[in-house]
């Protein structure tokens, strides 16, 4: 597996950065720190070394005991010169320590402390320069003590190497921990991965065991499980619909086979052929009744959408379907009633079928003498169609489905003739190419079923 | 009718120049795109029977090189029910579609349809048999006696009545009289037929609408058997 590419060496890494922000903020802060004890340090020891002269010089009987300070300053000067003295005046007797150019160049100032790069030396000099003016035991002096700062830059240079050294070893450790965190931690989701690997179309039942995940895993295992779950029960619904529609054609098929074998068997007259003729007739006009509201379903499926959205009063379309539906109704001796209206963009021929469908659906199953309700109304973004008939209660378990290709409350009536169970199946299509959807209810004797169709066509599109 | 059909499928090929030849047409086949290009091109045709995929070159290809240079009118046949499969059609210049699987019924109804432009004025009065339709007055009546019709049923009548002699399928009625043009369950066309015939024929000797099982419905005058 590409380290960038998973989490535990992306997380290691993310460790790594984390502890190298620390640790150099913290290096950081030491080194400053480090930094500032030892001026303070360099400093002292040049005003110990100061005072001591300070001491000697105010002490002083006379020019005779210049010799003896000259001497104690080469004895104060270390062999390596870490520490150096100068005395600057007008009087030769008074003056030591060899005149560099860059200490006679300071000597102009006033009484200060400060660094001084002399030749020769890889650090500068701390110095400290101070005047002492002229009076009955001297003549006008300028004394400057320089202290070299080569060790506390030694110091320095090696808190450096240590710090550095540290650092890097401490943000490699932490990436090498975090990774062997992550890696220990992940393990749940390898052994999820493992199983998720497992799952096969064979068996659709099986799910990923959630039990003993961790919180946030097994949250993700519980959606997975149920995208399985609706995975299935989709699945299960393209088989038995594959089952209903391959019933539905063969009903039509066997007959037209066996119509046309046993025409052709005997000698047959011209009206006895004819006849077998208008009968295959009949059922080749319902597999084609079903193969184009199969297109028709399939392409709305595909995701379709219509083509001319006209904005339209719903109720006038109703009314065009009752009009359509007119001899039935008589027929049946049912009444439509069709209550308020809206205003939605549909496609009209879509929108006109699917009313025809429900209302075909209702009058079918509506005693005589009974009246069938439509309403219209628009609430929030989308209208509403539904049409209400009284009629039998249809359980719970089969109005969820009644919109499912083929799906048959009454499995007897598989085959009825005339109808080949696609009417709802049409009408939730058609719902779903205006954004809208379905709904069925059984209360109380009444059945209402209706659709929806999206009011701002914007959305839509 | 002069036709010319292009279409590679031998059986529906067969059979459309046999049902066509039988109303009466005179048909031209054509297997592929080139053969179906030349003749289309070549010779002087009512209406041009054209399938969408052929071998050579395929019916759009075809009918964009056709409209070049003639306006012959053109339906097309497709077995792909896609809106954009029908846009493309229509805006290469088909002038009707029809797709697979149509029935011979409705092919004949909107070729029909395709070469009446232009046609004779409607009549205002029409006659079957003893049958006289007003269509002006919208009143019908038979051997001088006043049929009641409501409207819808005059409707179905007068459609009946324009195509005499012709079948009608059930869509194509639906079409005509309630101006609906998706397939349905419902029987309407049958319950109304069966109306119009109670009101029609019930209470005369001989009957003028007919049923033709499997295809339709035709009015028209048949001697007595």
């Amino acid at each position: 597996m590409n380290a960038i590419h998973s989490i535990a060496g992306r997380l290691a890494a993310m460790f790594a950065l984390a502890a190298l922000l620390v640790l150099s903020i913290l290096a950081y802060i030491l080194d400053r720190e480090l930094a500032t004890v030892l001026e303070r340090q360099q400093v002292e020891q040049l005003d110990t070394k100061f005072k001591d002269i300070d001491y000697v010089l105010k002490r002083l009987r006379g020019p005779e005991q210049w010799e003896r300070i000259h001497a104690k300053l080469d004895a104060l000067t270390p062999p390596d010169r870490s520490t150096q003295y100068w005395i600057l005046s007008d009087d030769p007797q008074i003056r030591y320590g060899n005149a560099l150019a860059e200490i006679v160049s300071i000597s102009q100032d006033a009484s200060s402390v400060g660094e001084l790069r002399i030749g020769g030396r890889a650090e500068p000099m701390l110095i400290r320069n101070d005047y002492f003016p002229a009076d009955e035991r001297h003549a006008a002096l300028r004394f400057i003590v320089g202290v070299d700062s080569e060790p506390y830059a030694r110091t320095r240079r090696a808190f450096r190497t240590v710090m550095l050294a540290s650092v890097s070893g401490g943000v490699l450790l932490v990436a090498l921990i975090g990774y062997l965190i992550t890696h220990w931690g992940l393990v749940p989701l390898k052994r999820l991965s493992r199983e998720a690997h497992a799952l096969s179309p064979s068996m659709l039942s099986q799910r990923l065991v959630t039990a003993q995940l961790p919180a946030e895993l097994s949250d993700l295992a519980q959606s997975f499980n149920g995208a399985l779950d609706r995975l299935e029960a989709a699945y299960q619904q393209l088989e038995s619909f594959n089952a209903d529609v391959t019933h539905d054609l063969r009903t039509p098929l066997t007959n037209l086979i066996g119509h046309t074998q046993v025409a052709l068997s005997r000698e047959r007259s011209v009206p006895q052929l004819v006849e077998v003729l208008q009968s295959n007739l009949e059922d080749m006009e319902r597999l084609r009744g079903i193969v184009n509201d199969m297109l028709f379903l399939a392409r709305a499926n595909q995701g379709e959408r219509p083509q001319q959205l006209l904005r339209t009063s719903l109720a006038a379309e109703v009314h065009k379907a009752i009009e359509f539906l007119d001899f039935l109704l008589e027929e049946a001796q049912v009444h439509v009633r069709v209550q308020g209206d809206a205003q939605a963009p549909i496609e009209r021929s879509l929108f006109c079928r699917a009313v025809t469908n429900l209302l075909h659906n209702a009058i079918r199953h509506s005693p005589p003498g009974s009246e069938i309700v439509v309403e219209l109304a628009a609430a929030e973004d989308h209208a509403r169609v539904t049409v209400s008939n009284p009629g039998p209660a249809i359980p719970a378990e089969h109005l969820g489905r009644l919109f499912d290709r083929f799906y048959r409350v009454d499995a007897s009536r598989t085959n009825s003739g005339e109808s080949h169970g696609l009417g709802l199946a049409i009408v939730k299509a058609v719902a779903a190419m205006h954004a809208g959807n379905v709904s069925a209810t059984s209360r109380g004797g009444i059945t209402t079923v209706g659709f929806s169709v999206l009011l701002d066509a914007q959305d839509s599109a | 009718m002069k036709v010319l059909v292009v279409e590679d499928e031998l059986k529906i090929a067969d059979y459309l120049y046999k049902g066509l030849t039988e109303q009466g047409c005179s048909v031209d086949l054509a297997h592929d795109g080139l053969d179906g290009q030349h003749l289309a091109l070549e010779v002087d045709y009512d209406v041009i029977v054209l399938d969408q995929m052929l071998p050579g070159l395929d019916g759009l290809a075809l009918l964009k090189s056709l409209r070049t240079a003639k306006d012959t009118p053109v339906i097309m046949l497709t077995a792909r029910d896609r809106i954009e499969d029908r846009v493309k059609g229509l805006r290469a210049g088909a002038d009707d579609y029809l797709v697979k699987p149509f029935s011979f019924m409705e092919l004949l109804a909107r070729l029909q349809a395709l070469t009446r432009r232009g046609r004779k004025q409607e009549a205002t009065e029409l006659h079957v048999g003893d049958l006289v339709i007003d269509l002006l007055a919208r009143k019908a009546s038979r051997n001088d006696r006043r049929i009641d019709l409501t409207a819808k049923e005059f409707a179905l009548l007068s459609v009946l009545a324009r195509h005499q002699g012709q079948i009608l399928s059930k869509t194509a009625i639906a079409e005509m009289v309630w101006d609906v043009n998706f397939d349905t369950n419902a029987n309407v066309v049958e319950v109304a037929i069966k109306r119009l015939r109670a009101k029609i024929d019930a209470p005369f000797k001989t009957g003028l609408l007919h049923t033709v099982r499997g295809m339709g419905y035709v009015l028209e005058e048949r001697p007595a058997p």
